[in-house]
């Protein structure tokens, strides 16, 4: 569990690293502000993981200063696009809990990994992006 | 002059009497057995799949998006979606989809639904799949879960 555990929360951690980047390229304000809601949930997720490795004494490694993007930011465009990006590799990493946890744990999972599904799904409709779902959410490549 | 105590038989300590008595038993038993084994008792209904509502729900989806979508083709993609989710809750359970893969056989004749009815639906159907993903084994938790959370996004995307 803590593996996974480890690997949801360098997905939070990168989420709110992308955030920062993508709020300054945003000028739409319910995008701005979608973004930094954004943020702050992605914020609140951390925590809690961090709390949970706690309780498993397990360490995680510190947060890197910086995150290699899968592409240049330099346009709303492209910020929508990484907003899209990290909401489905926050999905993934939660699915990926589902498994290894029960209960009340397997719920908190279940709630971060479908609330990511859902911004996907709000970043891809202001990118004018489609489909805006897809069957799957989380399930790998 | 007839004999009516038992008759000891000849090597052993057990009387004849006790001997047909336990032999007649024997013979009874294997009638009794015999008939539920072969004749027409029928085989209990295995307890349903607790997937076996998700996949219900699924076909339903299905269905609906697809008498939605004669009026709006937009909506078609949500049918694909719910029509994957079924057949891979299908594999899992180890049943096999109705033919066609369309409404069940029961379904009355419908009028599309609205957007609005077709989220309350949405909505609806994630939190039986969040139930079911909860309760799930570990090896079903993230199929269940994906399938949870593709309702939740139809139900964002149809506000």
């Amino acid at each position: 569990m803590k593996e996974q555990l480890a690997a949801a929360l360098a997905a939070e951690e990168a989420a709110i690293y992308a955030y920062g980047l993508i709020g300054v390229h945003l000028n739409r304000e319910a995008e701005i502000k979608a973004a930094r809601d954004s943020e702050q949930v992605h914020r609140q997720r951390r925590d809690y993981l961090v709390d949970k490795l706690d309780e498993l004494k397990a360490s995680a490694a510190p947060a890197p200063a910086g995150y290699e993007l899968p592409f240049e930011v330099t346009s709303r465009k492209t910020a929508l696009q990484l907003a899209v990006h990290i909401e489905d590799g926050v999905c993934q990493a939660w699915r990926a809990v589902l498994p290894v946890t029960e209960t009340n744990q397997r719920n908190s999972a279940l709630s971060a990994m479908t609330d990511s599904a859902v911004r996907a799904t709000a970043w891809r409709r202001y990118a004018g992006a489609t489909p805006l779902t897809m069957a799957f959410p989380g399930r790998p490549g | 002059m007839v004999l009516t105590w038992p008759v000891r038989m000849s090597d052993t300590r057990h009387t004849r009497r006790r001997i047909l008595t336990a032999t007649g038993a024997i013979v009874a038993a294997a009638t009794l057995s015999g008939c539920g084994l072969f004749d027409d008792e029928p085989e209990p209904e295995p307890a349903p799949d607790p997937l076996q509502p998700i996949l219900d729900e699924a076909l339903a989806l299905a269905a609906a998006y697809d008498l939605a979508a004669q009026g709006d083709p937009a909506l078609a993609p949500f049918a694909e979606d719910h029509r994957a989710h079924a057949a891979e809750l299908a594999g899992l359970i180890g049943t096999t989809l109705p033919s066609g893969a369309a409404a069940p056989p029961s379904a009355p004749a419908q009028q599309a639904q609205s957007k609005a009815d077709l989220r309350a639906a949405e909505l609806a159907a994630q939190k039986t799949a969040a139930a079911a993903c909860v309760a799930a084994p570990a090896d079903r938790a993230a199929l269940v879960g994906s399938i949870a959370a593709c309702r939740a996004t139809h139900a964002s995307a149809l506000r």
